[in-house]
């Protein structure tokens, strides 16, 4: 920063006209340099705990609260990543979390992009009120009618098994608003030049419509997918079965019975976060799309 | 007997938002149609529900437990929403500038979305441990230890701060996207006008915004009222009830004490606050609509 500052100032004045361009400048730099310190100070409060989940999970126990407190680990404790892992069975609840959202994410996938088609590119009585309908989902939050879906569940017999899990959550009310914008946008010559051409509707559905969507679909996805991930209140109302528990529940369960083991905590913290690093690192647009579509409006 | 294409095309439009409307018409309408039910019963799960009137109403607004969630609650909302605003469009608008390192920066601020709310929850509460590296840190600028989660006085805000580092990334996304919906041009014609930039921030920036900060505003109380699962894991309610937000009264009614007809008059309570801000929130949404 400083030297890309000084090279700046140094630069020759031509002209005496742009000596106030020249002050301008200056102030533009300082401001720019406030700016970046700010988003710097920003960024380690951001930081901190991933790298204190982390540094900590390297810590030796003997050394996790020690004064003055420790920054880098020495020496490494990599054994708290075997240890908590068996402490319980968490390749099982990592499975289980894996299954629960990757249906989930297929489920919306394929659901709010055929409504989404539904409601963008046919006419037909009632959409508008459906379209209502759907919508309105979003203001129902799961806190608000957690306790009648619990009976309902308990009714078809699905607590304690993967269908309680996924079916409730195959579609939601924001994945088909983000699909019927994406789509608007698509040419209805497109549709009608394909059925000329004898192509059946769901085929142009398959075949031109979701190939176009498929940057909504990416966004839509990993929005769902970390949703999924991160889903808890659920899985605790109905699930009692150890074989069916999922990651969130496996962490705050070792969390309650292990909870001064803070470097096999911290082991485990670290990797129910992993999976959604690496998707962050491997898909940010489509993870900052999905995000800023929950703000879009019409 | 031969369809006309016409009607083909409405069968399979109806035919394939069908799953749609039955997933939400079974766990979504259905439900919120029986927490009115069961709000007038007295229901423990094992006998059938016993209609009570408006029992559990009229309970709620006299048990103190429930008026201090409540207030618990309100709280939690009203600090966890208001700084948020702030920060994050300030944010937004540092980061829209053309700066070194601006996306790698953008990743690290965003990062705090990335973390699943149970471990932020785990690796929270080791930080706010009394030789934890919160209190080490406030030790630098001369700051005693503070009992975080132990006292009930700090205990709350121990958790507000919590939403605060976790919604501001989040919100700061969908202002950036609102600031990159800004023509550039206007910015251009206010300079040629002499304009600096604090007046282009509330002249231009901030008028043209006003849509998605309502938006923000509403999302974010939304969320706010919802939060579960950091309290629930960080403290269970304590100390004192001090963060015993609703959803937590209304899981702990349930599935803890099984007083399900008063957890559900909990929730329709929950839902009409809920509403009060989705009402606007679904209003802006169809408002294009309506004009069409």
């Amino acid at each position: 920063m400083t030297s890309s500052a000084v090279k700046t100032s140094a630069q020759p004045m031509t002209r005496r006209t742009q000596t106030r361009g020249w002050v301008r400048r200056v102030v533009r730099r300082r401001v720019t340099i406030l700016a970046f310190c700010t988003l710097v100070g920003v960024a380690f409060l951001t930081l901190l705990p991933f790298y204190w989940m982390f540094s900590s999970s390297l810590r030796t126990m003997e050394n996790m609260f020690s004064i003055p407190i420790q920054w880098i680990p020495d020496p490494l404790n990599w054994r708290s990543y075997v240890l908590a892992w068996q402490a319980q069975d968490f390749t099982r609840y990592f499975f289980n979390s894996g299954v629960v959202a990757i249906a989930i994410t297929f489920g919306n996938l394929i659901l709010c992009s055929l409504a989404g088609y539904s409601l963008t590119k046919f006419h037909y009585r009632g959409r508008g009120v459906m379209f209502i309908l759907i919508l309105s989902t979003m203001m129902l939050p799961l806190e608000v009618t957690m306790v009648p879906l619990f009976l309902i569940i308990k009714e078809l017999n699905w607590t304690n098994s993967y269908q309680g899990l996924i079916v409730p959550f195959l579609v939601d009310g924001f994945g088909v608003f983000l699909m019927r914008q994406y789509m608007l946008s698509i040419p209805k010559d497109l549709i009608d030049s394909a059925r000329i051409d004898g192509a059946s509707e769901l085929r142009i559905f398959w075949i031109i419509v979701l190939p176009l969507c498929k940057p909504a679909l990416v966004a839509l996805a990993v929005f769902t997918f970390r949703e999924a991930w991160d889903m808890y209140i659920w899985p605790l109302i109905i699930i009692t079965k150890d074989s069916l528990r999922t990651l969130p529940l496996g962490i705050s369960l070792f969390m309650s019975s292990y909870g001064t083991s803070w470097d096999q905590l911290m082991a485990i913290a670290v990797l129910g976060t992993l999976p959604m690093i690496l998707l962050f690192f491997f898909l940010q647009r489509a993870f900052i799309q999905g995000i800023a579509a929950t703000g879009l409006k019409e | 007997m031969r369809l006309s294409l016409a009607s083909k095309q409405a069968i399979f439009a109806y035919a394939i938002i069908l799953p749609t409307l039955v997933i939400l018409a079974t766990f979504r309408f259905l439900p919120m149609l029986q927490a009115f039910f069961f709000s007038l019963t007295q229901y423990d799960l094992v006998h059938p529900p016993k209609f009570i009137g408006l029992a559990n109403f009229v309970d709620l607004a006299q048990d103190p437990l429930f008026l201090k969630s409540a207030r618990v609650s309100l709280t939690y909302v009203v600090f966890s929403v208001v700084p948020v605003l702030p920060l994050s469009l300030g944010l937004a608008v540092l980061l829209n500038r053309s700066l070194w390192i601006k996306n790698l920066l953008r990743s690290a601020i965003f990062m705090p979305v990335v973390m699943p709310a149970v471990v932020m929850a785990v690796v929270w509460t080791f930080m706010y441990q009394q030789d934890g590296v919160i209190n080490t840190i406030l030790g630098w600028v001369g700051i005693d230890p503070i009992a975080w989660l132990r006292s009930s006085a700090s205990a709350l805000w121990a958790v507000i701060l919590i939403g605060i580092w976790r919604a501001t990334p989040y919100y700061m996304v969908i202002f950036l996207a609102g600031l990159q919906a800004i023509p550039a041009d206007y910015y251009d014609a206010a300079k040629i006008d002499g304009a600096g930039g604090w007046a282009c921030f509330w002249r231009i920036t901030l008028p043209l915004l006003k849509p998605t900060t309502l938006l923000v505003i509403v999302m974010n109380v939304i969320v706010a009222m919802k939060v579960f699962a950091v309290p629930l894991i960080m403290t269970g309610g304590g100390p004192a009830d001090a963060t015993r937000v609703l959803p937590l009264f209304i899981y702990q009614t349930a599935f803890e004490f099984f007083d399900m007809g008063r957890a559900a008059a909990m929730s329709v309570f929950l839902f009409v606050a809920v509403m009060l801000f989705s009402f606007i929130q679904v209003r802006m949404f169809t408002r294009g609509e309506e004009l069409r």
